[in-house]
């Protein structure tokens, strides 16, 4: 998992935030943006003109909802609802979502290959990349959830409006995706 | 005898979210069935290889874009508050209507402020013109976007300031701009072209004659003249040059036989230095070289780094733009 912030938010920035503190807003954004953004970024296949869209809808609906939010959840459980519903309602928006077939993916991969190491990070980075934008986007979001934000499965099941079995199962699937796509690249 | 294979509940096992028992039953009914063994092999491996995207950081233009949409829905409210005070009292509707207007002619982030000055530099106002001397310097506060240093030996006017559009003209001297908006709000002309900020932090000088350097310290900035456009993200300068446009970007920890041989036109000595960050200056070069040579460079970006799908070599030689973008979006990871 990555760990962009140690920061989490408190009750009391909440509150502040719900009286429309602007200064505690800020805070509740510097806390979070990154891990937004890096969702949001390879949730659109690198996009960062969708990212970015996308990310600037997300706190300003926190911001102007944040009145709703009764604290009876954890606070990033209901951000990650935000992050998940803007998402896919955006992918549902754009023409078409899957920019990356696997047959691209495969051809990626058997790229000529050269004993430099820099060009294999490079190869690496790319492929992954590819290989996550060819997910189905309930299961792109499932596998960048868990990576970038270090929730439990019963914040996962909340953010991604289904059960803990659900969440377990698209995990479980996404994450066997990935390594079909990329196995062959890494061993072979 | 098996049970049930349990291929839904592998990530939730690796990730230890089974409660004991059935986490128990898993690891039983792995240790008989080799299928449910594989995947979880597959699982675990999926969730390494997601560890090699790294975590990017979000541009401090999407802040900016937050402020000002939380402006403008304020400043709708109070419309609306002000429409039902109208029905009552026309002569407050007069009031009101002059206090809109004077509100969006003073709008803080159409507004320049010097807001710093060391020594004498002349400061002329009215004709919006900044000059600093040897001994001078001056800090100028851009609305609500960011701020420009002007160094000493400097001269610059104000072009343009309103809401939608900051432009300094810079005649000689050195500038560094802090900016933190959406793309496209900031601009600096000098006689070798436009610098257009894309949501960044630069230096940017010139003599009289239109020669000088831009270096990009963080964020992005396109200098463009006459079509010719050279993008220049953070970490890279790109020299500038009257009547032939920008320079080729190249990063500051390029080799110095590569910046050498990039004035000089010495294609053989950068496509030999070339690292895969050096993309960024072969990219623009596809565009730049003369024909015989496009397929030399772009089979070097080839040997650096994966084409991605959907970039043809042939179409990329042809210089299609949706292929030369697409080729760009992908390099620009290694930027």
């Amino acid at each position: 998992m990555v760990d962009l912030s140690d920061r989490q938010i408190g009750a009391e920035i909440v509150a502040a935030c719900r009286s429309g503190d602007r200064d505690a807003f800020r805070v509740v954004y510097d806390t979070y943006k990154d891990r937004v953004y890096s969702i949001a970024l390879y949730f659109f296949h690198g996009d960062p003109a969708a990212a970015s869209d996308v990310t600037q809808q997300i706190f300003l609906k926190l911001m102007t909802s944040m009145g709703q939010f009764r604290g009876d959840a954890e606070f990033s459980t209901w951000l990650y609802r935000l992050v998940v519903n803007a998402c896919l309602d955006a992918a549902r928006r754009r023409k078409s979502d899957a920019v990356v077939s696997d047959r691209s993916c495969l051809e990626a991969f058997a790229a000529p290959g050269s004993q430099e190491e820099e060009y294999s990070r490079a190869q690496m980075a790319s492929s992954v990349r590819a290989a996550v934008s060819a997910l189905p986007p309930k299961f792109r979001m499932a596998v960048l959830l868990r990576y970038f934000e270090d929730l439990s499965y019963e914040q996962m099941a909340k953010a991604l409006h289904c059960s803990m079995g659900t969440v377990a199962s698209r995990l479980s699937r996404g994450h066997r995706m990935l390594a079909e796509r990329l196995r062959g690249l890494i061993q072979g | 005898m098996f049970t049930r294979h349990v291929s839904r509940q592998l990530a939730a096992h690796i990730d230890g979210e089974l409660a004991p028992s059935r986490a128990r039953q898993v690891e039983l009914h792995a240790a008989q069935c080799a299928q449910c063994r594989a995947e979880r092999e597959q699982v675990r491996f999926g969730m390494e290889t997601i560890e090699r995207l790294p975590p990017v950081e979000a541009p401090d233009a999407i802040w900016v874009s937050i402020e000002a949409a939380l402006r403008e829905r304020q400043s709708q409210k109070a419309w609306a508050a002000r429409r039902w005070r109208w029905a009552f009292a026309a002569t407050a509707v007069l009031v009101l209507l002059g206090a809109a207007y004077w509100s969006v002619a003073h709008r803080s982030d159409a507004r320049w402020d010097v807001v710093r000055i060391d020594g004498s530099p002349t400061v002329i106002r009215a004709g919006k013109w900044i000059e600093t001397d040897s001994a001078s310097s001056a800090t100028v506060k851009i609305g609500d976007i960011g701020s420009v240093e002007v160094a000493p030996n400097t001269r610059l006017r104000v072009v343009t300031a309103r809401p939608g559009e900051h432009r300094l003209a810079l005649a000689r001297g050195e500038i560094r701009a802090k900016i933190s908006a959406p793309p496209r709000l900031f601009f600096v002309e000098t006689v070798s072209g436009t610098a257009v900020d894309l949501g960044c932090e630069y230096t940017l000088n010139t003599d009289e004659a239109g020669f000088g350097l831009l270096q990009v310290t963080k964020g992005w900035v396109s200098f463009q003249w006459q079509g010719i456009e050279s993008l220049v993200p953070a970490g890279a300068s790109c020299r500038i040059r009257p009547n032939v446009g920008p320079g080729i970007p190249y990063f500051d920890d390029a080799s110095e036989n590569m910046k050498r041989a990039l004035g000089d036109g010495a294609l053989n000595v950068i496509l030999a230095e070339a690292r895969v960050r050096d993309t960024l200056t072969l990219w623009h070069l596809l565009s730049r070289v003369e024909a015989e040579d496009r397929a030399r460079v772009y089979d070097r970006i080839a040997s650096l780094t994966p084409i991605p799908a959907g970039v043809s070599r042939e179409e990329a030689l042809k210089l299609d733009a949706e292929t030369l973008k697409r080729l760009k979006e992908e390099l620009a990871w290694t930027w």
